[in-house]
């Protein structure tokens, strides 16, 4: 069993702060993360004819991690996390993470030696655990291969352990599209749990061995995909107050990591880490103006916030006016980090962090309810049921409709009335709920065995 | 912490969607857009809805009163989910809605087929894949249903779906339009074999790609390429096919936006 989180870390929200969290993460060659200063964490996906081999890959990466070292000692700074996001033949093939794990640490190394630059690699394992029709989460050989990559990636250089899991995702897909509030809780906060609390401790336990960080998880596939519909103000795919109730629900199960043995920093693109860091006092990472070039959020200041490392979640290897990609988002992060970090020094962090907010959080309701003090609220309502993964996904989620209905109210927060209107749907389907969580399991078991066909329960020991 | 005055916040954000939302309620946009015919009536009006059971209760009793099953595929579904494009079009509902009439008119399609021998007639033929290597396919089933609701049969071949399964399948079903989506930059590359492969056949077909990383400069790179930016841009393209424009660079002029 693992130990659930009852209470919050930090005493009030007002602590928050970026740069700063209550259980720092020493890491990589010098690193420290979440110990008084902000770190840039530059991500990069591979030019698309750069997979057709392991050797191109592996060049590839070497093309990319030097560029980025050598641009941040151009620029001076102090201190840089990279993050390899496996292409799915690095996962797929242990060997190949591996190979490009020990490249790029090769090279870190070496600028770390010359210059003393601090740095540390994560490496963020694809989650290869389906076959074509079916998730295939649990056992066989896809499991195997799965924490292979996790270990051989580790035991050749990768720092930082990550994965962006799928658990629940056929149930989260098919209910994001149809309003389905029973089945958005159904899949994040109860299969998506389930799964993340079995795979973290095994995560947890290779890291132990190999002397590495178990880092966390993000919602990416469920949380963000709902961000992603709902797009822009306007698009008119998904009510933003609706995306933003699968996000609260996401806290709840982001946080399962950290139950299960992670010790943070979490994933930039889990927006949720905003709910997370209060519960847990992990270090997170967070991505918003500088992760443009990947997709667009509504709240690219907001969500630098309480930030330790700073992303720009992830940009394709090619050439720009001012150097390479990964040379041009390096550097502007870097900035970023520059910026916060003085904040810290002079004892302006909290105006900082109070103007970065206070810039997005009228902007849309999901920037509003991750706003630190909101977001704060929420992981009071995860932590008040935190012993049980349904309860304390629903508190966040009525907590959430709460928050963004007290925003209403406050006649600052202005939301079309088609998000009035969802709004108030998603509210009085979560009250409708049971609070029994087995009959909530259940009531779900039964109708999404109908109506999901590639819903397969064994897949969460079912 | 520092705040906003109510009235300050205005200078720093405009909340466009707010300040243009239409004064009519998407029921009563509807309501002026279902046709008259009083057994029609609650058959697109069950569509709009996206109830299933209503959808088959209203065509049972069309069909009690005297109407075709085939018939009303066309007359009364096919109306409905036109209604329910209409106001997705216009911004009006959104893809919720759609995803959910799309279900309720399949469900009344495959009743109808039920009630009658007679074999539905098709708009068009579309292929759908995921690229080889890419499991998301959350974009794959939006354009999917909205292909459907649009009339088009669709052959969905799934996610993660080898080039040459791809070809077959072109080769067999002979359809107006492909699609192919992928989240990864590294999966996209499988468009230009798939672009490659069909041109060695000597098969041009329109071959319609998005979703994730994908974007207008790769898709240009191949022959047979156009780029969808959004879900709904794959039934516009496959009318634009079926009213006459097959030829590639004419699609691209119509639908490439960058």
């Amino acid at each position: 069993m693992v130990k659930k989180y009852t209470s919050m870390a930090y005493a009030s929200a007002d602590e928050l702060l970026f740069g700063e969290s209550k259980f720092p993460v020493k890491v990589g060659l010098g690193l420290e993360i979440g110990a008084g200063y902000t770190t840039p964490e530059v991500n990069y996906a591979p030019r698309p004819q750069a997979g057709k081999s392991k050797e191109k890959l592996i060049k590839e990466y070497e093309r990319i991690t030097t560029d980025i070292m050598e641009r941040m000692i151009q620029i001076g700074a102090p201190s840089v996390v990279l993050e390899t996001e496996h292409v799915e033949q690095m996962s797929n093939n242990p060997e190949w993470g591996a190979a490009v794990a020990h490249a790029q640490k090769t090279i870190m190394e070496e600028y770390h030696d010359e210059y003393g630059i601090k740095c540390a690699l994560r490496h963020t394992i694809g989650d290869i655990r389906q076959d074509r029709e079916y998730l295939q989460l649990r056992g066989g050989d896809k499991y195997n291969v799965f924490m292979e990559a996790f270990e051989l990636c580790a035991q050749n250089g990768a720092d930082l352990l990550s994965v962006e899991s799928m658990g629940g995702k056929e149930i989260f897909d098919y209910s994001i599209l149809r309003n389905d509030t029973a089945g958005i809780l159904f899949g994040i906060g109860v299969l998506g749990s389930m799964d993340m609390e079995m795979i973290w401790k095994d995560i947890s336990d290779i890291a132990k061995k190999t002397g590495t960080v178990s880092a966390g998880d993000t919602d990416c596939a469920q949380a963000n995909t709902a961000m992603f519909i709902a797009g822009g103000l306007l698009d008119k795919n998904l009510a933003h107050t609706t995306a933003i109730v699968a996000r609260a629900i996401s806290a709840a199960r982001s946080l399962c990591a950290y139950e299960a043995g992670a010790v943070g920093p979490g994933k930039d693109c889990g927006y949720e880490n905003s709910i997370v860091k209060p519960i847990a006092g992990v270090p997170i990472s967070q991505e918003g103006k500088t992760s443009t070039c990947a997709h667009s959020d509504l709240m690219g200041n907001l969500i630098m916030q309480c930030c330790d490392l700073w992303s720009n979640e992830s940009v394709e290897f090619h050439g720009e006016f001012g150097g390479t990609t990964v040379q041009c988002w390096s550097e502007s992060l870097a900035y970023d980090c520059s910026m916060m970090n003085v904040a810290l020094k002079t004892g302006k962090a909290k105006d900082l962090r109070d103007v970065l907010v206070l810039s997005d959080k009228f902007r849309d309701p999901q920037g509003y309810v991750l706003a630190y003090d909101n977001a704060y609220r929420v992981g009071q309502a995860i932590v008040k049921d935190g012993e049980n993964n349904y309860l304390r996904a629903k508190n966040a989620a009525i907590e959430c409709c709460n928050i963004v209905e007290e925003g209403i109210n406050s006649g600052k927060l202005r939301l079309t009335r088609f998000e009035t209107n969802a709004l108030a749907k998603v509210k009085a389907d979560l009250e409708a709920l049971t609070d029994d969580a087995d009959q909530f399991m259940s009531d779900n078991l039964t109708k999404f065995k109908q109506e999901v066909p590639v819903f397969k329960p064994e897949n969460y020991g079912l | 912490m520092l705040d906003l005055k109510l009235e300050d916040i205005d200078g720093i954000l405009v909340r466009y969607n707010v300040a243009l939302e239409k004064e009519m309620t998407p029921d009563e946009a509807a309501e002026e857009l279902y046709p008259k015919d009083e057994l029609i009536y609650p058959v697109a009006k069950a569509i709009y809805e996206g109830e299933e059971d209503d959808v088959v209760e209203a065509l049972q009793a069309a069909i009690d009163a005297g109407k075709k099953p085939i018939d009303l595929i066309d007359d009364a579904l096919m109306v409905g989910m036109g209604v329910v494009t209409q106001l997705y079009d216009e911004g009006i509902i959104f893809l919720p809605n759609v995803m959910m009439s799309a279900d309720a008119m399949l469900a009344g399609i495959e009743f109808c087929k039920t009630q009658t021998n007679e074999v539905p007639e098709p708009r068009g033929k579309v292929v759908c894949h995921v690229a080889e290597g890419d499991v998301h396919d959350i974009g794959k089933n939006i354009v999917v249903a909205l292909l459907r609701a649009n009339g088009y049969d669709v052959v969905d071949l799934g996610r993660d779906v080898p080039v040459d399964e791809v070809i077959d399948a072109v080769t067999k079903e002979k359809p107006i339009m492909l699609t192919g989506t992928a989240l990864m930059t590294t999966t996209m590359y499988a468009f230009k074999e798939v672009n490659d492969k069909l041109l060695e056949k000597g098969i041009k077909v329109p071959f319609a790609c998005g979703g994730g990383a994908v974007n207008q400069d790769f898709v240009s790179q191949y022959e047979l390429g156009v780029y969808g930016e959004e879900a709904a841009d794959a039934p516009k393209i496959a009318d634009a096919i079926i009213a006459g424009t097959v030829d590639i660079p004419a699609l691209r002029e119509e639908f490439h936006k960058h």
